[in-house]
C-alpha cells in the first residue's frame, strides 16, 4: 500500500490524516512534526497566553489509529531520487506520497536588539506562533509588536487577562490588509475603550531589555515584548530539493507540487499566485488533497476566506472576496454602516445580492447571518438594515433557529448533528467532538455548543464542560 | 389712520413680507414703501440660472419676475426701485436714501439680503472678475463670455456649481476651485463628494478640490487672463466668478445702535424682532438667534412671521431652517437633507453604493435606527422629496424601499 509521509504536524496535517482514514486511506501515514506536542488548534494560542484557556484544551483529538507521529523530529532534506525524508532524528523516512505541511514560522522584523548575539530572541522578547511561546508572562507591561489579526486578539486576550498592554503598529490603520479605514478606525476605537493603549502609524526603533524605542515619542516600557509581526511559510526542505517555490511551495488545483509525488498544503502552500495563511484554506487543501490521494476526482478553488477575529470583547468578520474577483469598482453594491458612538462598523460588497465581501465589527448577530450567508451563497434579504441590527421584525425566523443551521462552521456541523449525538449519549463537550469534531476547529462556536448541550441534556444528566 | 411701513429691500425676502401684508390687509391699515436697490422689481433669485440656459421669446429678465401686475399699481404700495437706503434714525423713526430723500415709518422690516463674499486676494477686482447673484451680474457675464475660452468659478457649493453650468453654456470651459476637500462641502459627505467628483467630470468641469485661490492674474490688456492656486497650480481664465459664500447686508446696524449677530446680520429673535420694538429683519440679512440663513425657504417664513404680526395675527415663531437642498444641472442630481453629516449624538449612517450605475445614498438614523434624521443623495436624487419630508418621523418601510420611491 502506499506510504504517505505528512511533513508538518499543526492543523493542516492533522486534518490530512483525519481526511485521508474518511475517504478509505488503509495505508501506512506517518507525521513528521518538529514541535515535541501533538497537534494542537493554534488559532487559539493568545487565549492559552492570556491564561485563559489550559494549554490542553487546545490539543487536537488524536490522528486516526494506525497514523505513526512522530513529534520532536524536523524534516532537514528531501531526497527525491531516492524517496526519502531525511530528518532530525537521523533516520531516512521513506515515501511513496510526501505532503509537505511545514506551516509558516514568524517574520522577526530587522528592529537592532530583537535577538541576543547567538541569533535567538532576546531575554523579554518572544512570538505568538507555538505551545512552547504560551509560557506564563512576567508581571508588567506587556507590548505587543504589530497590529494584524494576531497582534489584536493577543493585546485583547492579555488586555482581557489583566495586563497593562500596549500595541505598536507601524501603519495608520490595524489590519489594514482586511480593514478599510473606517472599520481600522473604529477597531482602534474600541480597543482604545478596553484600556489596550495604541501607538498606531510609527515603527520600533530598537529594543533594549526593559524597554522599546519608537521611531517617535517616548521610549515604552516593556516587561514582554510580544512579535506579531507576521509569518512566512517554511520552504526550506522543499527549496533544497529544486521543489518550485515562489512565496510558498507551488502547487496545482490538486495540491500537486512540480513533483507528481509531492504535494503542499496550508501555510506552505503557494496556489494560483496566492498563499491564504488562513484555517479554512488549509483544511479545505487537506480534504481536496485526501480525496486525491484516495483515487477521487478533486480540484482545490480557492474561496473568498472569512476571518473572524477571537476576542470575548470584539466581534469581527472580515470576508475577502476570492483574489481573481475584481474590486468594488467592478460593480455590484455598497453597503455600509457606521455608528461610531457604539463602535459599530458594516461593510458589505454584495454581487447580484449575494456577499461578496463583508467587513463587520460590534454587530454580533449580523456576524452570524453574514457568515452564513456567505457560506451559503445565499442571498442577502432586501432590508439590509434589518440584517445588520438584527433587531426588527425579521420576515422569516432566523437562520439560527433552525436545526439544520450550522453550529460549527468549521467542520460544517449542524445543529441537528449535535443533536443526534446527544440522542447518542454524548453527555459533554468532549464527548461531542469526538462524535461530530464540533468545537474541534476554531473555537468560536464553544458557547453555542454548550448552550445547545444544556438545552438538549436533561438535568443533571451531566456537566455542560 | 394709515400707518407707515417701509421695507428697505426688494428681493424675495421682503417682496413676500410686502405681499402678505397687503394680502391680509383689505382695508388698508398699512400704506407700504419699499425701496429697492436693484434697477428692476423683486424676481426670482434662485432661478437665474434656469433663466441664462433659456433662450428664444420671453428670455428677458421678466420671465423672473415676482411681481404681479396689481402689485405696482396697488395705491398703497409705493415700491421705489434703484434706491439705496444709506442711513436709519431710530428716533426720529427715519430711512435716508442715497439721494437724500427720507422716508418716514411707523414700522421698518429691513430685507437687505446678502452680499457675494470675494476673497481679498491679489487681483480680485481685476476686469473679467464677477459676482453671481443677480441679473445684472449674470448681463454683464454674458456679455464677456467668449465660447472656447476657459473660465473659473471660486467656489464649489450649490451656487458656484450653479455658476459653472452657466459658463458651460455660454460655451466656456469651465474650472471650480474649492477649498474643501469635495464640491458641495456643506451638502456632501465623502461617498457622495465622490460620485459628485466623477458625475461633474463627465461633464467637462474641472474642479481643483482641497486647494485655496492665491491670486488672480491679469494679461497685457489689463483683463484677467489666469487664476493662481497656492499648490502652483495655474487655471488659465478669461472670466472668474466669485462663488465662495454670502455676507449678510447689515451696514445700517451699527451705525444705528441695532445688534448684529456674532457672523454678521441684524440680530433678531425667532419672531424676527430687533431689540427696536418698531424694527424687523427677514431674509439673509437676518441673524436668528444669531444665525443667518441663505435659502429662499427660510427667507420666505421669516417674511410670513413678521407679516402676521403687522397684522395683529398669532405669530407663528421661525421654526429654523430646513436646509434641504438638491441640485440638478450639468448632468448631476445629488441632494442633502435634515442631519446628513450625522452630527446628532448617537447617530447611525447607512449608506448604499450602486457601483455600476454610480449612485450613493445615505441615511441618517437616530441611535435606536427607527427615526430619520437625513441624508445625503448623489446621482439620483429622485427619493429627495419623500424622504425629505420624511426627516423627523420613524421609518415607515424598509430604507431601501424608501430609496426607491419618487421619480427621477
Amino acid at each position: 500500500m502506499t506510504r504517505v509521509l505528512v511533513v508538518g504536524n499543526g492543523p493542516a496535517a492533522h486534518r490530512l490524516t483525519e481526511r485521508l482514514h474518511h475517504h478509505g486511506h488503509r495505508g501506512r501515514v506517518t507525521v513528521l512534526g518538529a514541535e515535541p506536542h501533538p497537534a494542537y488548534q493554534r488559532v487559539l494560542l493568545p487565549s492559552v497566553l492570556a491564561g485563559g484557556l489550559p494549554p490542553e484544551a487546545v490539543l487536537l483529538p488524536p490522528h486516526p489509529a494506525g497514523t505513526r507521529v512522530l513529534p520532536g523530529t524536523t524534516a532537514t532534506g528531501i531526497d527525491r531520487r531516492r524517496r526519502v525524508v531525511l530528518a532530525s532524528d537521523g533516520a531516512d523516512h521513506a515515501y511513496d506520497t510526501l505532503v509537505l505541511a511545514t506551516g509558516a514560522a514568524p517574520v522577526i522584523p530587522a528592529v537592532p536588539g530583537l535577538r541576543a548575539p547567538g541569533g535567538q530572541l532576546a531575554r523579554g522578547v518572544r512570538t505568538v506562533r507555538t505551545l512552547a511561546d504560551t509560557a506564563a508572562l512576567p508581571s508588567g507591561r506587556v507590548v505587543v509588536l504589530g497590529g494584524g489579526v494576531l497582534g489584536v486578539e493577543t493585546a485583547l486576550a492579555l488586555r482581557a487577562a489583566g495586563h497593562a498592554v500596549a500595541l505598536v503598529h507601524p501603519h495608520a490603520h490595524l489590519a489594514g490588509h482586511l480593514l478599510d479605514p473606517a472599520a481600522g478606525r473604529m477597531l482602534a476605537d474600541r480597543m482604545t475603550d478596553l484600556g489596550v493603549t495604541l501607538h498606531l502609524g510609527v515603527g520600533a526603533a530598537e529594543y533594549v531589555p526593559g524597554k522599546l524605542l519608537l521611531r517617535e515619542g517616548p521610549p515604552l516600557p516593556t516587561d514582554a515584548l510580544l512579535l506579531c509581526t507576521g509569518v512566512a511559510p517554511v520552504t526550506g526542505p522543499a527549496r533544497g530539493c529544486g521543489l518550485a517555490v515562489r512565496t510558498g511551495v507551488v502547487v496545482d488545483d490538486r495540491l500537486t507540487t512540480n513533483d507528481p509525488r509531492i504535494h503542499a498544503i496550508g501555510d506552505c502552500a503557494e496556489h494560483a499566485g496566492q498563499v491564504p495563511g488562513v484555517l479554512s484554506a488549509a483544511w479545505e487543501q487537506a480534504d481536496v488533497l485526501a480525496r486525491v490521494l484516495t483515487g477521487h476526482d478533486a480540484r482545490h478553488t480557492p474561496r473568498g476566506t472569512a476571518v473572524r477575529l477571537r476576542s470575548a470583547d470584539v466581534d469581527l468578520l472580515c470576508v475577502a472576496p476570492p483574489p481573481e474577483a475584481g474590486g468594488a469598482a467592478d460593480g455590484g453594491h455598497t453597503v455600509t454602516f457606521s455608528d461610531p458612538a457604539g463602535r459599530r462598523y458594516a461593510r458589505l460588497h454584495l454581487r447580484e445580492d449575494r456577499i461578496a465581501s463583508a467587513v463587520l465589527l460590534g454587530l454580533p448577530r449580523a456576524i452570524a447571518a453574514v457568515g452564513q450567508l456567505h457560506d451559503s451563497g445565499a442571498p442577502v434579504p432586501s432590508d439590509r438594515l434589518a440584517l445588520l441590527l438584527g433587531a426588527r421584525p425579521a420576515t422569516r425566523p432566523a437562520p439560527a433557529a433552525s436545526a439544520d443551521a450550522v453550529v460549527c462552521a468549521c467542520n460544517n456541523v449542524t445543529g441537528r448533528t449535535l443533536l443526534d449525538a446527544v440522542a447518542a449519549g454524548a453527555r459533554d463537550t468532549a464527548a461531542l467532538a469526538r462524535a461530530t469534531r464540533a468545537t474541534t476547529g476554531c473555537g468560536t462556536c464553544l458557547e453555542p455548543v454548550r448552550r445547545l448541550l444544556a438545552a438538549a441534556t436533561p438535568a443533571g444528566a451531566g456537566g455542560a464542560g | 389712520m394709515t400707518r407707515a411701513l417701509v421695507v428697505v429691500g426688494h428681493g424675495m425676502a421682503g417682496h413676500r413680507l410686502a405681499e402678505q401684508v397687503r394680502a391680509g390687509d383689505p382695508a388698508g391699515a398699512w400704506r407700504i414703501v419699499v425701496l429697492g436697490e436693484e434697477p428692476r422689481p423683486a424676481y426670482n433669485r434662485t432661478a437665474l440660472s434656469a433663466w441664462l440656459e433659456g433662450t428664444g421669446p420671453g428670455a428677458g429678465a421678466e420671465r423672473l419676475a415676482l411681481v404681479r401686475a396689481g402689485f405696482l399699481t396697488d395705491p398703497l404700495v409705493d415700491l421705489r426701485t434703484a434706491t439705496r437706503v444709506t442711513a436709519l434714525d431710530r428716533a426720529a423713526r427715519t430711512v435716508t436714501c442715497a439721494d437724500g430723500t427720507q422716508v418716514r415709518y411707523d414700522a421698518l422690516v429691513l430685507a437687505t439680503g446678502s452680499r457675494p463674499f470675494v476673497p481679498p486676494v491679489p487681483g480680485h477686482d481685476l476686469p473679467g472678475c464677477h459676482v453671481y447673484r443677480t441679473v445684472d451680474d449674470l448681463e454683464r457675464i454674458r456679455a464677456e463670455a467668449v465660447a472656447g475660452r476657459p473660465g473659473a468659478v471660486i467656489g464649489g457649493g450649490l451656487l458656484g456649481l450653479e455658476a459653472a453650468n452657466a459658463l458651460r453654456l455660454l460655451g466656456l470651459r469651465s474650472h471650480v476651485v474649492e477649498l474643501a476637500e469635495r464640491l458641495m462641502p456643506l451638502q456632501m459627505d465623502e461617498g457622495g463628494g465622490r460620485v459628485l467628483a466623477r458625475l461633474v467630470a463627465r461633464r467637462g468641469l474641472h474642479a481643483h478640490c482641497g486647494v485655496a485661490l492665491r491670486s488672480v492674474a491679469a494679461g497685457p490688456d489689463g483683463r484677467v487672463r489666469a487664476v493662481h492656486l497656492a499648490d502652483g497650480t495655474v487655471v488659465d481664465a478669461d472670466l472668474v466668478i466669485f462663488s465662495a459664500g454670502i455676507r449678510p447686508r447689515d451696514d445700517l446696524a451699527e451705525p444705528a445702535g441695532l445688534a448684529r449677530g456674532p457672523r454678521g446680520g441684524f440680530l433678531v429673535d425667532r419672531h424676527c424682532r430687533t431689540a427696536d420694538p418698531f424694527i424687523w429683519a427677514v431674509g439673509e440679512c437676518a441673524a436668528v438667534e444669531g444665525h443667518c440663513h441663505g435659502l429662499a425657504a427660510p427667507a420666505h417664513r421669516m417674511a410670513e412671521t413678521v407679516a402676521a404680526q403687522l397684522l395683529g395675527a398669532a405669530s407663528e415663531p421661525f421654526p429654523g431652517a430646513d436646509t434641504a437642498a438638491r441640485l440638478k444641472l450639468l448632468g448631476v442630481d445629488v441632494a442633502s437633507f435634515g442631519d446628513a453629516h450625522a452630527r446628532t449624538p448617537g447617530a447611525l449612517e447607512l449608506a448604499y453604493t450602486d457601483h455600476a450605475a454610480d449612485t450613493y445614498a445615505k441615511l441618517v438614523l437616530s441611535q435606536d435606527a427607527r427615526v430619520l434624521l437625513g441624508g445625503v443623495l448623489a446621482g439620483d436624487a429622485g427619493a429627495f422629496p419623500v424622504l425629505r419630508s420624511a426627516v423627523g418621523r420613524e421609518l415607515t418601510a424598509a430604507p431601501e424601499e424608501l430609496l426607491a420611491s419618487g421619480g427621477p
